[in-house]
């Protein structure tokens, strides 16, 4: 893919704004809190376009657009089933303990809500799992631009990641969340044109829809049995699994995105940030899994437009930037690629500002060096900054020589995530959790993940203890171990908690449903409050649920 | 910074100026003047986020 003068202009001068405001954010940072949580100053509608970006990465804009090409709209219910609902759900109920506590993290608030070794648990975990993502999305980028533009994978790498390091070492969280909406603006204006060209180019959307199986421009419609869609799954374990286990667990609990929400100005401004967030999230799949579905309607018109091959078969990884080639001439094709730039730039941004915070405050602070002087944390925050980009990049090399220990990482991770959500439910609306039920159902939790891993099996992945159960893709079968998971610290935690000491209610105050008072915000407009606005974004959900049934 | 909209505003201007001194370039599979449309949505965009900034200083 050949890009010329402007191309590059368009992306130097990216890298020169997103510089210019990480320094000019400088100057707003004197203490840790400044630097690792913003000190909660940042206007909603920023928060809230924030919230978002800090989960557009490339692997996620590059994987929906894959996944419209191979899967359909049936992709969109990592939005509108995967995300806007738990998006809902952390706006309305959860936020008033996250903000309330004045936790200045999540396992920070594990710890108040449950105890030390709950929040190391978390901690620790969390820690690893965001370095390794940062680094395995690095390497995925890296990748990718060796192959369409030939870049060398180092140079990629190397300048993506330095830049990145710069803004957040200057500002912080601050300034990565000001970038992120910068991002958030890039991507939708450099993608969006792709989608509209691309569906016209196939007839509108019902030239498109005509020239495809049906299954490929239905949500709902072919989900009532697993071998009637290409994911393999059917309606109870897409609910269950993705729209409530694995959507509320990663939504509800991972510090990445809710530390955008702390960061808001005011509890009502936290609230709002996921609500508002709502809004352009339902819109994203028009704008990367629509070109994803009509690059394969393209296929089919003979217009010399095909997919690369790889090894297993058709390499859908490569829709999105095969589609920018043939629609976008030099200058969209900057643009395009800047945007791609950017959603790694954001994914990376977030998981090294979460990664800052939760190093200095809940694993240095909390067992290294209790009680320094707020500078020496300001310090170790801008050093795990520096320590968290590199490992980042130690990671991506480590991904690039051994890919299989790579996906044996991120396997073990996911069977770490697919009970907390059960933990934080409990923590957070039954007062009779201990932390020896928390503690002891995310290790039950985990286990029965790893064991229904074990049992079962799904396109050669799986079954290394037994073979139980075969199903039909990878995907029923993530889903079907997060319901297990799930379920297992579910009842487990219930379990424990019942045979050991409960915390004094005291204790919990501001921390558990019931015992803290929750503002309704009564007298503000009703686009200033949480729950009209979960009601409109409620409305528009069904709404798009219906027209694309 | 006293508001993020002005960076944001410049930014896309400056994009959608770049992308309008190239409205005769093409794709392969469309006759759409890409730059054209898309560098004036930039400009216009930019320009409400300048404007945005300006009325609230």
């Amino acid at each position: 893919m050949p890009l010329g003068w402007i191309d590059y202009t368009i992306l130097a001068l990216y890298f020169v704004f997103v510089l210019a405001i990480g320094i000019a954010i400088r100057r707003r940072v004197s203490t840790s809190e400044d630097f690792l949580t913003s000190g909660h100053s940042v206007p909603v509608w920023i928060t809230s376009l924030a919230f978002l970006a800090a989960n557009l990465g490339a692997q996620e804009v590059v994987g929906m657009c894959a996944s419209g090409a191979k899967y359909g709209l049936m992709t969109a219910h990592f939005y509108w089933l995967g995300a806007v609902p738990a998006m809902m759900f952390v706006g309305i109920f959860m936020m008033p303990f996250y903000y309330g506590s004045r936790a200045r993290s999540v396992p920070e608030y594990l710890k108040l809500r449950f105890d030390e070794k709950t929040r190391a648990l978390n901690a620790a975990t969390f820690a690893v799992m965001t370095l390794f993502s940062s680094g395995v999305s690095m390497y995925a980028l890296g990748k990718l631009f060796q192959l369409v533009l030939g870049w060398d994978f180092t140079s990629s790498v190397l300048l993506s990641a330095a830049i990145v390091l710069i803004y957040t070492f200057l500002g912080g969280l601050t300034s990565a969340i000001y970038n992120e909406v910068l991002q958030f603006f890039l991507i939708v204006l450099g993608f969006a044109p792709l989608a509209i060209l691309a569906v016209l180019k196939t007839g509108g959307w019902n030239g498109m829809a005509s020239r495809l199986p049906q299954v490929m421009t239905h949500s709902w419609r072919y989900l009532g049995n697993a071998s009637e869609n290409p994911m393999g799954v059917e309606v109870f374990s897409m609910v269950a699994g993705l729209g409530f286990v694995l959507s509320f667990g990663y939504w509800c609990t991972d510090f990445l995105v809710v530390q955008r929400a702390m960061a808001a100005e005011s509890m009502s401004a936290a609230r709002r940030t996921p609500l508002i967030a709502a809004f352009p999230k339902m819109i994203m799949p028009f704008i990367v899994i629509v070109p994803g579905i009509a690059a394969a309607a393209l296929i089919h018109m003979n217009v010399g437009y095909s997919l690369p091959m790889k090894e297993a078969g058709v390499d859908y990884d490569q829709a999105l930037t095969t589609m920018m080639a043939k629609f976008y001439p030099s200058g969209m094709l900057g643009v395009g690629l800047t945007a791609l730039m950017a959603s790694f730039m954001s994914g990376m941004a977030g998981n090294v500002t979460a990664f800052n915070t939760v190093f200095t405050y809940d694993l240095y602070q909390g067992h290294i060096r209790p009680n320094a002087p707020d500078r020496h944390y300001l310090w170790v925050g801008r050093a795990a900054t520096v320590g968290g980009v590199a490992l980042s990049i130690a990671t991506a090399y480590l991904a690039q020589q051994y890919n299989n220990i790579m996906d044996v990482l991120q396997l073990v991770f996911s069977f770490v995530n697919a009970p907390l959500f059960a933990t934080f439910l409990l923590g957070m609306f039954w007062k009779r959790a201990t932390g020896h039920g928390a503690f002891t159902g995310l290790l039950a939790g985990t286990t029965a993940a790893a064991l229904t891993h074990g049992l079962t099996i799904a396109e050669h992945k799986g079954g290394w203890i037994a073979t139980l159960h075969s199903f039909p893709s990878t995907m029923a079968q993530n889903f079907w171990i997060a319901i297990f998971a799930w379920s297992t610290c579910f009842l487990v935690t219930i379990a424990v908690s019942l045979l050991s000491a409960p915390k004094p209610e005291k204790d919990l105050r501001g921390l558990v449903y019931g015992l803290t008072e929750i503002a309704h915000d009564a007298g503000e407009p009703w686009y200033r409050r949480p729950g009209p606005l979960a009601i409109v974004v409620a409305i528009c959900l069904v709404i798009l649920n219906v027209v694309f049934w | 910074m006293s508001d993020l909209r002005l960076p944001i505003g410049i930014f896309f201007a400056i994009v959608g100026l770049l992308l309008f001194t190239m409205p005769s370039a093409r794709a392969p599979l469309t006759e759409v003047p890409v730059n054209a449309y898309a560098g004036a949505s930039m400009l216009l965009f930019g320009g409400a986020m300048l404007w945005l900034a300006r009325r609230k200083s």
